[in-house]
């Protein structure tokens, strides 16, 4: 069953692997954008796949937070397929950027050059957030997945959820802020945080559902959860068309209306039925992610070209290999062949929350919270000092809106793994050790070559800049070298030149005129009968502010 | 092997010699230079493919900059006067020349892009706007696009990612990006010395003339020390190819600016959608 | 805005917000009352608002938001939680909804956030909740939400 399912998203892979390459290859032109539409496809599939990344922490750390585990099955499905629906969407919005080579210089951390990314900008913030959130999502994924034969890891576990809990909804808003900031009229939307992570709820559960649908189980409370959430989509859609016109039918029609059919128990009952209703779903959301991000007047989606469908197709294919190949990989990893990932197998029918509910300690279980918390904090305050505080020529300065949308990720990203490292180190094998700390070293050398900057060459093709600014400088280099001959004032310091042949002509302000600037600074870098080579001596720009401090001088003269 | 058989072999190697000298060798230097009048074919054909009209609003004269480290005593700008202008399409030629601006490709010019940092908008030429509160600014996550204290909005290109969110956030749509490589395509030219050619995958949009700017700031401070510069007598390549003087350039803060002389007397107009960001740029309609 | 008019936002909320959590309590029930309130909501706020009006954006989900902290006052199980929990979603729909405004030109209402975070905040602490504790809570947002 798995093996035909890598082989299938396998095939998807290899179609789209073509179009991806063309991506990288091309750049932006490969897929469809136009005058209005700067983004196209790449960024519609980041934003969905994001989306679908919400499901398993939604599943398994909302309602382990809030006091309702799920199966271990469900859970570690929907966390796996977070994970992998998460790689999916890290590499879209690298193949959307012009020059892909040049991602580095969205982190917001400070280089020896002074450069310092906008940090006002919601795309900076993204890039934190996801960041961060594949990584939280790693830690809870592996200490979920060690805690059967570690049980020292379980009781991490409940902190991990809460911890977790408010940063895979804070990720999805900071995502919908990169539309709801902007001017363009149809992302305007002060309700877009709560449209997009109720979007990616809705989605992330049809997923879960077809994830489980190929276990063989089903879980009745997130169908009832999916059901619940299409009326809250259906009036996102209805404000949408309120406030703003647009409306698209298909969405509508597959995101609200088909998933009603739960309502009949042939469909409910049949397995058939079930992933009808959850492809719809998915298939809804997706369109509904590229009518958003492609805000033309006419209908986008159908001018799709084969780049476009193949971009999807190897998101799907890349999703279903990695998924499924880590799905086969863990099982066997994990005790026996027939109890996958965890020790409850599901019967059909047989998963209603009360029977489910495992018992875990309620008290004194967070209080191993508190030092990483606190450290959190501290690391985050001195950031956000940091960075309001951060000298910036070119940028404006700084105000803690634009800086509150990293607290989050960075405090959970302090907490959890101060909270995990102790104990993932001590159960960790040497090999794990090693890998950790070449990682460790390989992450330090790198952030220290960033600091450092690269060379500060002028690149060629670049005009040179001429920085001339103050002109005491041209007048100090004046008298220090060209006045010993040509006189502080520009004539000629007759008694010393008189013993040159042929005499010198007088440098008038036409005579300047016909020799003009640029080979008047060759002269005085290179040198010419009687005068000197000053190359080395006196840079290009110099050269050029002493000549027009001579044009100046004569002009005086007149 | 007989003889005959040794001749077909021979003729056949010779015939694949001759296939393989005269096949087409690919242009690897990239050496090809659009002569100009290509450029003027492609202007005409954007005159002919112009957008649709600005909704305008009346504004008052812009005033000192309302940003970090702004100069209090300069503050370019620019005025058109849609009384004069007759949508010849001289200022965007002039523009191309001075700026080094690409042709378009053929795949860009169907998609209805233009690389032309001056585009008519229902007979009335519109570049950026330079807004003093500008939003494509405010999202650039690398800070390649930024103010000057002038009052320009600027792009660096070596640190701009491609990430074409500025593009999406103009609100007139004055942001251009590179899609293809135009030097390796043979569509630039470089005109102009002083401004470096663009890269493949990096924003571009109207930058007041910068060079010029800079190069009148420099000769100023070399050759009158001392003297305050208020750019006077300076003009961008589009005013100065305009036949009708309908595009005037000045300091909106010098009150011997050409630019604030004649705008006094006129009413001021911008487009709706940018009204409330500060605009450097405006249209002068009617007298006042 | 007009004053009576929010007040009668706020009535709407704690009206809808009577029908939540009504024993038995089942997924689809609650989120069906949601949801229907959350039209509700809308629609009203279309129809009163005007439409050039940016915070009309959001107001279907301030109410909604306000109307889950008022319901969690009837909540039998896991009170104090769930009060903490409300208030950091109208929390959330107020500063992200005014993180948007500030880069369309609005100001970020300031005070307003501060109020419900420090609702939030001190809710936390609350060990016991008594009838008369509920009531103050109640009267609390209330004015948080007609005055800031």
């Amino acid at each position: 069953m798995y093996r035909i399912l890598v082989y299938i998203g396998a095939a998807l892979l290899l179609l789209g692997a073509f179009a991806f390459g063309v991506s990288l290859w091309e750049g932006p032109t490969a897929w469809h954008t136009d005058v209005r539409t700067f983004w196209g496809i790449p960024i519609s599939l980041f934003v969905l796949w994001i989306g679908l990344a919400h499901a398993g922490t939604l599943i398994s750390a909302i309602f382990l937070a809030l006091g309702y585990p799920l199966g271990r099955r469900t859970s570690m499905v929907a966390e796996l397929s977070t994970l992998c629906s998460l790689a999916v969407a890290a590499l879209f919005p690298l193949v959307h950027l012009g020059i892909i080579e040049k991602f580095y210089m969205v982190v917001p951390f400070l280089d020896a050059r002074g450069n310092f990314s906008n940090l006002r900008s919601p795309l900076v913030w993204d890039f934190c957030c996801i960041s961060v959130y594949g990584l939280v999502s790693l830690l809870f994924f592996a200490t979920h997945l060690f805690s059967e034969k570690f049980p020292d890891l379980k009781k991490l576990i409940r902190p991990m959820a809460w911890l977790l809990f408010p940063l895979v909804l804070w990720v999805h808003t900071i995502v919908s802020l990169d539309f709801a900031v902007t001017f363009v009229p149809q992302w305007r939307g002060a309700f877009f945080p709560l449209y997009f992570i109720a979007g990616a709820i809705y989605s992330g559960l049809a997923l879960v559902i077809i994830l489980l649908t190929a276990e063989h189980c089903r879980v009745r409370v997130l169908e009832k959860l999916m059901l619940g959430l299409s009326w809250f989509m259906a009036f996102f859609w209805l404000w949408e068309f309120l406030l703003k016109g647009s409306f698209s039918f298909e969405v509508v029609f597959l995101g609200a209306v088909v998933p009603q059919l739960m309502w009949l128990r042939v469909i409910r009952e049949n397995a058939f039925g079930r992933l009808l209703v959850a492809f719809s779903v998915l298939v809804s959301l997706g369109l509904e992610r590229y009518i958003l991000v492609t805000p033309s007047e006419y209908n986008a989606a159908e001018y799709f070209s084969c780049t476009d469908l193949g971009l999807v197709s190897f998101s799907l294919g890349l999703f279903t290999t990695l998924f499924f190949v880590f799905r086969a990989k863990f099982s066997s990893l994990l005790e026996g062949e027939d109890v996958v990932m965890g020790e409850i197998v599901l019967q059909q029918d047989e998963s209603d929350k009360e029977s489910e509910k495992i018992s875990i300690p309620e008290k004194n279980d967070f209080s191993i919270l508190r030092l990483p918390l606190l450290l959190g904090v501290l690391v985050t305050l001195l950031y956000v000092v940091w960075a309001v505080s951060v000298e910036n020529a070119n940028l404006a300065p700084l105000s803690v809106v634009n800086v509150a949308p990293l607290c989050l990720p960075l405090l959970v990203l302090v907490a959890s793994f101060t909270l995990c490292a102790r104990p993932l180190w001590g159960i960790s094998g040497k090999r794990v050790k090693l890998v950790c700390a070449v990682l460790a070293g390989i992450l330090g050398c790198l952030a220290g070559a960033f600091w450092a900057g690269g060379s500060s060459d002028v690149s060629s093709g670049v005009v040179s800049v001429q920085e001339v600014d103050s002109p005491k400088t041209v007048e100090f280099i004046w008298s220090s070298r060209c006045a010993s001959c040509h006189g502080q004032d520009g004539k000629f310091n007759e008694k010393f030149v008189r013993e040159f042949y042929p005499l010198p002509q007088k440098l008038t302000p036409v005579r300047l005129d016909t020799l003009g600037e640029d080979s008047l600074v060759k002269v005085i870098l290179d040198g010419r009968v009687n005068m000197n080579p000053y190359r080395g001596r006196v840079s290009e720009e110099e050269a050029r502010g002493l000549v027009r401090y001579m044009r100046h001088l004569a002009g005086e003269g007149e | 092997m007989d003889r005959r058989e040794f001749i077909k072999a021979c003729s056949v190697v010779a015939l694949m010699q001759v296939l393989w000298g005269c096949r087409r060798l690919p242009d690897l230097s990239g050496g090809k230079v659009p002569e100009i009048a290509e450029f003027e074919k492609e202007v005409r054909l954007a005159l002919s493919r112009a957008k649709g009209a600005f909704d305008l609003v009346q504004v008052p004269m812009p005033g000192p900059l309302d940003v970090h480290g702004a100069s209090p005593v300069n503050r370019f700008g620019m005025a058109i006067d849609l009384d004069a202008c007759d949508g010849c399409g001289k200022c965007i030629l002039a523009c191309m020349q001075e700026n080094n601006i690409p042709l378009s490709s053929k795949g860009e010019r169907d998609a209805g892009r233009f690389m032309h940092w001056i585009e008519m908008h229902g007979g009335t030429p519109a570049m950026c706007f330079h807004c003093g509160n500008a939003p494509c600014e405010k999202v650039c996550p690398t800070g390649a696009a930024s103010h000057t204290p002038d009052g320009l909005s600027t792009m660096m290109y070596k640190r701009c990612t491609g990430s074409r969110f500025c593009g999406a956030n103009c609100p007139v749509g004055a942001r251009k990006f590179n899609y293809v490589d135009s030097v390796k395509e043979g569509l630039a030219r470089k005109f102009n010395p002083e401004v470096p050619l663009r890269s493949k995958g990096v924003m571009e949009k109207c930058s007041l003339c910068l060079q010029r700017l800079q190069d009148h700031k420099h000769a100023q401070m070399a050759t009158r020390p001392g003297v305050e510069w208020r750019g006077s007598g300076l003009k961008t390549a589009c005013s100065e190819a305009c036949p009708k003087n309908a595009i005037i350039f000045g300091n909106w803060l010098d009150q011997e600016s050409p630019l604030v002389q004649e705008a006094k007397h006129r009413n001021l107009y911008v487009p709706r959608e940018i009204a409330n960001l500060d605009p450097s740029v405006v249209y002068m309609r009617g007298r006042r | 805005m007009d004053a009576i008019l929010n007040a009668l936002y706020c009535l709407m909320a704690l009206g809808t917000s009577m029908f939540l959590w009504r024993r038995p309590v089942s997924i689809f029930k609650e989120m069906g009352i949601l949801a229907l309130s959350l039209v509700v909501f809308g629609l009203f706020s279309y129809l009163t608002m005007d439409l050039a009006e940016p915070t009309l954006e959001y107001m279907p989900f301030r109410m909604l938001a306000l109307c889950i902290c008022f319901s969690t006052t009837s909540l039998t199980s896991h009170k104090t939680r769930y009060l903490v929990l409300s208030q950091v979603l109208w929390l959330w729909v107020e500063f992200f909804g005014g993180l948007t405004f500030v880069y369309h030109g609005l100001d970020m209402p300031w005070t307003r956030i501060v109020a419900i975070g420090a609702g939030a905040f001190g809710g936390a602490f609350l060990s016991h909740i008594s009838r008369e504790m509920e009531f103050l809570l109640m009267v609390y947002w209330i004015a948080v939400w007609m005055f800031f």
